[in-house]
């Protein structure tokens, strides 16, 4: 059976085009997000500046938790802290005293000019050597490292440049005060950044300050790249988990369209007498095979995309540089393994009906679709509808981004899903309703209501992949925009003048919240309980939810570098979209927020680029499902010139009809896409309404449109191009 | 017993209830081994459904068929298609070939399907027979409607069935293509003795047969021995449907 198949595959090349491009994306798009997903879970940041010493003593980076988990076992859980975690200077005298230890070096790091300032007492745990000049010995003296182009004798600022290293660092600009000057600068009185210890020994256990070595080192150094990375395993777990729904969609609608044009053949075969599990076994066969070559080739493909998306990512400030992409056989064997066996589940669900029916019925059948969807069919999609129904209500009640992102999309997609799974009994209705207008029209338009009316089938696999795209597109732009505006319209309405915000995160427990803090009280938070006290707490509506607190309450929380405080609320205010979670006293934020080293990541441009890729895919699927449809009525066609139908009609006709699908699946999609908002929106902005930019959603309709005719007219003109005679004549 | 196939009170009815059609009324025939019969009809006399039941590619409603001895009736899909390709051969009016194998491949295809080695000399022989020598390696698309319909006829010899059945196999070809097919078919009830049951509505294509029964309104009104053309034409005028 396996030789057949192969022989099916040789011969029939461009009727499995269309499938092997789908598994060819979806591999890639997989593989690509298994990269991002394994550089998060496995990706190593190399120290640089403290290369030269073996161990170094900081902050824990993490708030720790012992979790109940029910059945009398407990489990710790760790989540990162927003800044760093300054650790006592009076560490230094202690670490000095453990057995063993030769040398002990404290630093303190702090962003200057867009470099990184440390006292010179650090520079041997790099270890920075001078080339020219001296070190600082006053206030007002600066070393500069090898990359700087300044001189001994240049001033930067109120400093003076008196000596050049002969290093520099490959991420970073160095730049080194005076011991006391850093201390200064750095703020955090009596505290540390970091202590290099020599040689590596045993340390006792201290107070919120751990050893680390080897690898331990850069995650520590790096705390932005630690964050990128626990940021990665989230995107690309929840960009893999979209994808790889979105082609198990894309490669069983394609597999059922390949099936549908060649349900002749196979009950030819049925016929000539092979068992249902013989052509069971045929289609699953060709299915691996398509699927083994596509996924192979789609990974290696995806291994460049996934350096691309780094790329992107580095741009965009979401990745820092030095966290460098895990390359590992695992998200290639992982892609053509999730290739192979989605491939091969939709062939073996294609080619249930194909195979189990009796070889006259499919001799029958092969000319005329049946119209009857069978009630499995049916019964699975009732099930869809009522998932996506469920997840809609689900969706409409989350007011954490975090949850409500992923969840947003697997709504969209669920709907999808249902429709592909009611397509046909959609599209009939659909045609029901098309079909008055279109009779109105005398050649090309009759014919196309004819068509239509003759295979909804067919209308529908054609409908299903481009009210995907539909749905996802303006899921994914609006999602953003529905933030944005609402963030933007608080904002607008509850600054009376400006002033400097602080912004970081805190936990309670391990749970995250958005923290600010207003340099004067010129914000109007919009309270609704309480009264805002400037040195109290306030919490916004949807956080005094999650925290079940009232003014009055206590609340008991670590700052962003570990601290742990406990404040008292004082008011509840509704602006928690422009004024964060939690508004804090800007004292205590001030004392305990690091100013941030680098620019903060465009978040929406981060989505933009990773759900573009989404996007992408089933625009592509959309494309060659058309494509696929059209070239296989080449008999039809030719039919249909030989009883005396211009080319230019049949084109109109082919037109007409794509542009009736592109209408189906716009009103589907944006329908999809209007509930996936609304729930989004009720739950994050407390509005049932999403804001929605009508001329972008015009361009995704002209797209939509633009592309289907495209992919209509394209191989039709290659189908017409035959002589129809022959075309008639030939077998399909 | 010298019948291959024989069918007591055969009925198939289409549908239920008030839009129930029955294509077959009790039918009861024996086609006697190496005969050639031609089943006549006007269209929706029951022809299709005569040979479908007959060869078991279709269930009856009511009825008995057996088929060399083997009893059809409340059979599986997979016995029955295990049946089909160890006893009976097709020939179909069009779409007879697989397109992507070659003539060699779509004669041992059932043969592959049965899982059973195909025997050299035996499938040469039939290929010699039906006039393809040398075109083995040719694919369907290479070949004109008559040659096709010759691979078919190969095909349908291939695994020594107990009888061929053949559904209008020269409704698609010219005449002079149609008569060369025919002659092959008459040939192989002659010389190979094979059983071989035809559906036809051309009078000329029967009168190649040595019976032909004649069905009108689901039931054999008439069987006629020696036919000819002329004589087959003026008893279907007669059945009131000849067009």
């Amino acid at each position: 059976m396996m030789s057949f198949a192969l022989k099916s595959l040789r011969h029939r090349k461009a009727a499995f085009a269309g499938a092997f491009l789908a598994l060819f994306c979806a591999a890639a798009l997989v593989c690509a997000c298994g990269m991002l997903l394994e550089t998060g879970l496995r990706g190593k940041v190399a120290t640089e500046r403290w290369a030269g010493t073996p161990l170094v003593v900081a902050g824990d980076q993490f708030v720790r938790e012992t979790v109940d988990k029910g059945d009398g076992e407990t489990k710790e859980k760790a989540k990162p802290l927003a800044d760093r975690r300054w650790i006592p200077a009076a560490l230094v005298a202690r670490l000095e005293r453990v057995p063993g230890v030769d040398k002990v070096i404290a630093e303190v790091t702090f962003p200057f000019r867009g470099a990184v300032g440390h006292g010179w007492e650090s520079a041997a745990l790099t270890p920075f050597t001078i080339a020219r000049g001296q070190a600082p010995s006053g206030p007002k003296e600066i070393v500069v490292d090898a990359r700087s182009a300044l001189a001994p004798g240049e001033r930067l600022g109120a400093y003076t440049v008196v000596g050049v290293t002969a290093q520099a660092l490959p991420s970073q600009d160095t730049v080194f005060f005076d011991t006391a000057e850093a201390r200064r600068l750095a703020g955090h009185e009596g505290k540390v950044s970091a202590i290099g210890v020599f040689p590596a020994v045993r340390l006792p256990a201290m107070k919120d300050a751990l050893a680390y070595t080897g690898d331990e080192r850069g995650p520590v150094e790096f705390l932005n790249a630690e964050q990128a990375r626990v940021k990665l395993v989230s995107l690309g777990g929840a960009l893999g988990g979209t994808s790889l729904l979105v082609a198990i969609l894309v490669v069983v609608g394609t597999f059922a369209l390949s099936i549908q044009q060649r349900q002749r053949e196979l009950a030819l075969l049925r016929a000539v007498a092979a068992t249902p599990k013989q052509v069971r076994t045929l289609i699953g066969g060709e299915a691996l095979m398509v699927s083994a070559v596509a996924g192979a080739l789609g990974a290696l493909a995806g291994v460049g995309l996934g350096f691309w998306l780094r790329a992107q990512f580095v741009r965009l400030g979401a990745m820092p540089d030095n966290l460098h992409l895990v390359v590992s056989p695992f998200p290639i064997a992982a892609a053509l393994l999730a290739t192979v066996a989605a491939a091969w589940a939709a062939a073996r669900l294609s080619a249930r009906r194909t195979a189990r029916i009796r070889p006259v019925e499919a001799l029958g059948e092969a000319a005329r679709p049946t119209a009857r969807l069978p009630w499995i069919r049916i019964a699975l999609g009732l099930v869809m509808l009522a998932g996506a129904v469920t997840l809609t209500a689900v969706l409409s009640g989350l007011s954490v981004e975090a949850a409500s992102s992923p969840v947003t999309m697997l709504t969209a997609l669920t709907w999808v899903f249902a429709l592909s799974v009611l397509g046909p009994l959609v599209a009939r209705a659909a045609v029901a309703v098309l079909d008055v207008p279109l009779r109105l029209g005398r050649t090309s338009g009759y014919l196309a209501a004819r068509s239509l009316r003759a295979n909804t089938r067919r209308l529908a696999s054609v409908v299903v992949p481009m009210a995907l795209m539909i749905a996802m597109t303006c899921t994914i732009l609006f999602v953003q925009t529905t933030m944005q505006n609402a963030a933007q319209a608080q904002a607008e309405a509850g600054t009376k003048a400006p002033t400097e915000i602080l912004r970081t995160s805190v936990r309670v427990g391990l749970e995250k919240y958005s923290a600010q803090a207003a340099q004067r009280p010129t914000l109007d938070l919009g309270v609704v309980a309480g009264g805002l006290d400037p040195a109290k707490l306030a919490v916004s509506a949807t956080a005094a939810e999650r925290l079940r607190v009232r003014p009055g309450d206590e609340v008991t929380m670590t700052l962003g570098d570990g601290t742990p405080v406990t404040l008292t609320v004082s008011a509840v205010y509704s602006r928690g979209l422009a004024f964060g979670d939690l508004h804090l006293p800007y004292p205590l934020l001030k004392q305990h927020v690091e100013q941030q080293i680098g620019a903060q990541p465009a978040n929406a441009e981060v989505n933009y680029v990773a759900m573009g890729l989404i996007i992408a895919f089933t625009m592509i699927a959309m494309v060659n499902t058309l494509a696929m449809s059209t070239s296989e009525r080449s008999r039809e066609l030719a039919l249909l010139r030989l009883v005396g139908t211009t080319r230019r009609q049949v084109l109109r006709m082919l037109k007409i009809e794509t542009l009736a699908a592109v209408l189906i699946a716009a009103v589907a999609g944006t329908a999809i896409a209007l509930i996936t908002l609304s729930a989004f929106s009720l739950g994050m902005t407390g509005s049932a309404v999403p804001s929605i930019a009508p001329v972008t959603y015009a361009c995704v309709i002209a797209a939509a449109a633009v592309l289907a005719l495209a992919a209509t007219v394209v191989p039709a003109r290659l189908v017409l191009r035959r002589r129809p005679s022959d075309a008639v004549a030939s077998r399909e | 017993m010298t019948d291959v196939v024989r069918l007591e009170n055969v009925s198939k009815v289409y549908g239920r209830g008030q839009s129930a059609v029955a294509a077959l009324r009790e039918v009861t025939v024996s086609i006697p081994r190496g005969s050639f019969t031609a089943v006549m009809g006007p269209s929706g006399s029951g022809k299709s459904t005569f040979l479908h039941c007959a060869a078991g590619l279709d269930v009856p409603s009511s009825g008995s068929v057996r088929l060399g001895g083997t009893e059809l009736s409340g059979m599986g899909e997979k016995e029955l298609t295990e049946l089909r390709r160890q006893r009976v051969g097709f020939v179909f009016q069009m779409f007879n070939l697989v397109s992507s194998l070659n003539v060699m491949e779509n004669v041992t295809l059932p043969l592959r399907l049965a899982g059973v080695k195909e025997d050299r000399a035996w499938v040469a022989e039939i290929l010699k027979r039906v006039g393809l020598e040398g075109r083995a390696k040719h694919r369907p698309s290479e070949l004109s409607g008559g040659q096709q319909q010759r691979v078919a006829i190969a095909r349908a010899l291939a695994t020594r069935p107990e009888v061929v059945f053949g559904d209008e196999p020269t409704g698609a070809l010219d005449t002079m293509t149609a008569r060369d097919v025919l002659r092959l078919l008459r040939e192989v009830v002659s010389t190979m003795g094979q059983t071989v049951v035809m559906v036809t509505h051309d009078p000329v294509a029967a009168s190649y047969a040595d019976i032909v029964l004649f069905l009108a309104d689901g039931r054999i009104v008439d069987t006629m021995a020696a036919p000819t053309a002329d004589k087959v034409a003026a008893r279907m005028t007669h059945l009131g449907a000849w067009v």
